[in-house]
């Protein structure tokens, strides 16, 4: 016998050993998730999992590292529509659920939840805003509140008090005076990262302030040509034209906390999910506040942040076992407990979902030393439901590439611009009516 | 009584058949069936709308080509600019990236000293895989932090916005792709000049001939063949690489750096747009052919004057 033949016997034993080991779980839940952080999340994974399966006898987690949000969603979505297995669950971008759901791959947790004994206290739970994207128009709940952010107002507050300001601006008026006043030849005012592909999110928070979302409750409609919107998107690019306190056309997503930790921006708009690196990488002291209000009102109606970040998601195309989805709804559990939450927000800076969770160590005490992280959870009040609907990816495109052309100046007429996007979009969305 | 030759055993016979076989049927796997269902798929509408995963797709013709030719339409809108973009790309990376290839040859082809050095570092951008180079490149243009306008604004310039400004990012683009070929291109130049025999322009020279008349009346004619490889090959390259865009803002703003190949990408995660992506996919296999083909007859019919 030569080497080979034997080395061929040796990866056949192997396998058949492998199947043998595989055969003696139960259970094996396969988890995709995505990174959108630099932080170590594949080793916090095989953490959760091992922690899930010694309580959990008989199922095992199998995490699988999927990239990007938008990777993780084109693997899966290919895995699906090539007659693949796909995951049992993953992170997905909590816009994604009319991807998913208009193709009937993934099934509501409400039916998991009602069958809890304590169901509504666990869903209850929950910050109300970081649901809004996980519910249809009827209200049942499909995906659970995972790793949330919103954007947030960063601010140097050593430059604020330098210049005289001791508050952080609460208006849009305020935004603007501060900006300027804080705005020299090596340092801009205010960076908003609106350039380099996904305006949509930062430009939301503009459009709620100004007193309409560009979408509602029905994934069939969408308000991108209404008055308030297209003052949101004008006021958004004057920011780097007549005000001048930013580069026109916005800032690059990730040169923004950049060029904030460098000093050379007074204040940005980003993403909670970047609270710890920002707090740990500043050597001036890094104010955090509520995203200005805008006209509609200072009462707080006025405020308004999208939520964002990614929810989790119990895919079964009607084949799976009772057995196997009581297993998969208990990892989803694991995942949103308050004591998994309380964890994953302090590592990462994501939003803890759940309220118990702030009272549970060790965010508890990380939010007591640092009051910031608290200002992420107080802004929820607030927050409003990220852009989804049906056809969602098409629809963002055309949103994102309008306010772009916008943005940089390319489209003059923001309201003509505005008007022949929202023709577009209502052609696609007819096809659901 | 005339003799047949003796008759060959089957096996023997199919001999060169089933040694071909192989690779036969993974070109017709995954070359030739996949194009014919994309003419196929071209001509149809995929299921649109609430649980469309099980439902048939839908005959339209050429509806897919008439929309994506139609500016007005939302998929028009894009393909229409990334047709323009990528035909600028293309133009742009081989009208410069092949003549400054040929030039950096000719500069490196005799003993110098550090030869060795010079080479290397004209062909090193070839040697990062193009994401990589273009993550570095990221950073370069970056607005606030990057390297080319810390270098403008040393010179008193106040810097230019390298990815955001919809009229300089497809340049910037093209430049990234000539740095990263020009040194890939100069390699086969290089190789192309050593076959050319020292005594010709020994002789030439001899007959009075200045460096330009040799460069122009010996050199460039003798690389001929050369020439059209490389030409035919940055030609593939530009309608082929596209992941760079990955790295510098994914096309935008607003698709102004746009290329047929990553919007087609972009667009195929979801099932409405699968008609689209099989009509533009076929569009942009129409262009590549014709730039090659055009090439070819180009080269054949000098070469079949001489």
């Amino acid at each position: 016998m030569n080497i080979r033949a034997v080395a061929v016997l040796f990866a056949l034993m192997a396998l058949l050993l492998l199947g043998a080991a595989q055969a003696q779980d139960d259970i094996v839940i396969d988890f995709y998730f995505p990174s959108a952080t630099a932080n170590d999340a594949e080793g916090i994974f095989q953490r959760y999992a091992d922690m899930f399966e010694e309580q959990n006898a008989g199922i095992s987690v199998n995490p699988v590292f999927t990239g990007s949000y938008t990777d993780t969603r084109n693997t899966i979505l290919t895995e699906l529509q090539g007659g693949g297995a796909g995951p049992d669950v993953a992170v997905m971008l909590s816009i994604d659920l009319y991807s998913f759901a208009e193709e009937g791959y993934i099934v509501p947790a409400q039916q998991f939840i009602d069958a809890m004994d304590m169901g509504d206290a666990y869903i209850n739970d929950f910050f109300p805003a970081l649901l809004a994207n996980g519910a249809d128009e009827a209200g049942n709940v499909w995906s659970i509140p995972f790793q949330r952010s919103t954007p947030i107002l960063y601010y140097n507050a050593d430059l604020l008090a330098e210049a005289g300001f001791d508050a952080p601006p609460s208006n849009n008026a305020e935004l603007v005076e501060i900006a300027q006043a804080l705005t020299t030849e090596d340092r801009d005012g205010l960076l908003v990262p609106v350039a380099g592909g996904f305006p949509i999110w930062m430009y939301q928070s503009f459009a709620i302030a100004y007193g309409q979302n560009i979408v509602g409750d029905d994934p069939t409609e969408v308000y991108f040509n209404s008055p308030e919107a297209v003052a949101a998107v004008e006021f958004l690019r004057s920011l780097g034209t007549d005000l001048g306190v930013g580069p026109a056309g916005g800032a690059a997503w990730g040169d923004t906390p950049t060029a904030f930790l460098a000093g050379q921006a007074a204040m940005i708009y980003h993403t909670t999910g970047n609270l710890t690196r920002i707090l740990s990488g500043a050597d001036f002291e890094v104010g955090v506040w509520y995203l200005p209000s805008g006209p509609a009102g200072e009462d707080g109606t006025g405020y308004g942040s999208p939520t964002g970040g990614g929810n989790l998601y119990i895919f079964d195309d009607g084949s799976k076992s009772q057995a196997e989805l009581e297993a998969i709804w208990s990892w989803v559990q694991f995942l949103s407990s308050p004591e998994i939450q309380a964890d994953w927000g302090a590592t990462t800076g994501y939003i803890a979902a759940n309220a118990t969770a702030w009272e549970t160590e060790p965010l508890a005490s990380l939010a007591m030393q640092y009051p910031q992280y608290g200002v992420a959870r107080d802004q929820l009040q607030f927050a409003a439901k990220e852009f989804s609907s049906y056809a969602t990816i098409t629809i963002q495109g055309i949103i994102n590439g309008t306010l772009e052309s916008i943005l940089t100046g390319e489209a003059e007429d923001a309201q003509a611009a505005m008007d022949a996007a929202q023709a577009q979009i209502d052609s696609i969305l007819a096809e659901y009516q | 009584m005339r003799i047949s030759p003796p008759r060959k055993p089957l096996l023997l016979s199919l001999q060169p058949y089933l040694l071909i076989a192989p690779t036969l049927l993974l070109v017709l796997m995954f070359n030739v069936l996949p194009a014919i269902r994309t003419v196929n798929d071209s001509l149809y509408k995929p299921a649109r709308g609430l649980n469309a995963a099980g439902k048939p797709p839908e005959f339209v013709g050429f509806d897919n080509f008439r929309d994506i030719f139609d500016p007005a339409h939302y998929m028009g809108a894009r393909f229409t600019r990334s047709f323009r973009n990528t035909i600028v790309f293309a133009l742009a990376t081989v009208g410069i990236g092949v003549p400054l290839g040929l030039m950096l040859a000719l500069m490196l082809q005799h003993p110098q000293p550090l030869l060795g050095l010079w080479r290397f570092a004209v062909f090193y951008p070839a040697l990062l895989p193009l994401i990589g180079a273009a993550s570095i490149w990221s950073f370069i243009y970056s607005d606030s932090i990057g390297l080319a306008n810390a270098v403008l604004k040393s010179f008193g310039h106040p810097g230019v916005n390298w990815l955001g400004d919809r009229n300089l990012v497809l340049m910037s683009v093209i430049i990234i792709n000539i740095w990263k070929q020009a040194g890939y291109f100069m390699i086969f130049f290089l190789a192309g000049l050593q076959n050319i025999p020292r005594d010709i322009y020994e002789a030439a020279a001899l007959d009075g001939a200045g460096a330009r008349q040799q460069l122009t009346l010996l050199t460039l004619p003798l690389l001929r063949r050369t020439l059209l490889f490389v030409i035919v090959v940055a030609f593939t390259f530009a309608f082929q690489t596209v992941e760079q865009l990955q790295a510098l803002g994914e096309g935008g703003p607003a698709d102004s750096a746009n290329l047929l190949l990553y919007l087609i990408f972009e667009n195929i995660s979801e099932r409405r747009n699968w008609g689209y992506v099989n009509a533009m996919t076929l569009v942009l296999i129409g262009v590549v052919l014709t730039f090659t083909l055009s090439n070819f007859l180009l080269f054949e019919r000098e070469e079949s004057d001489r």
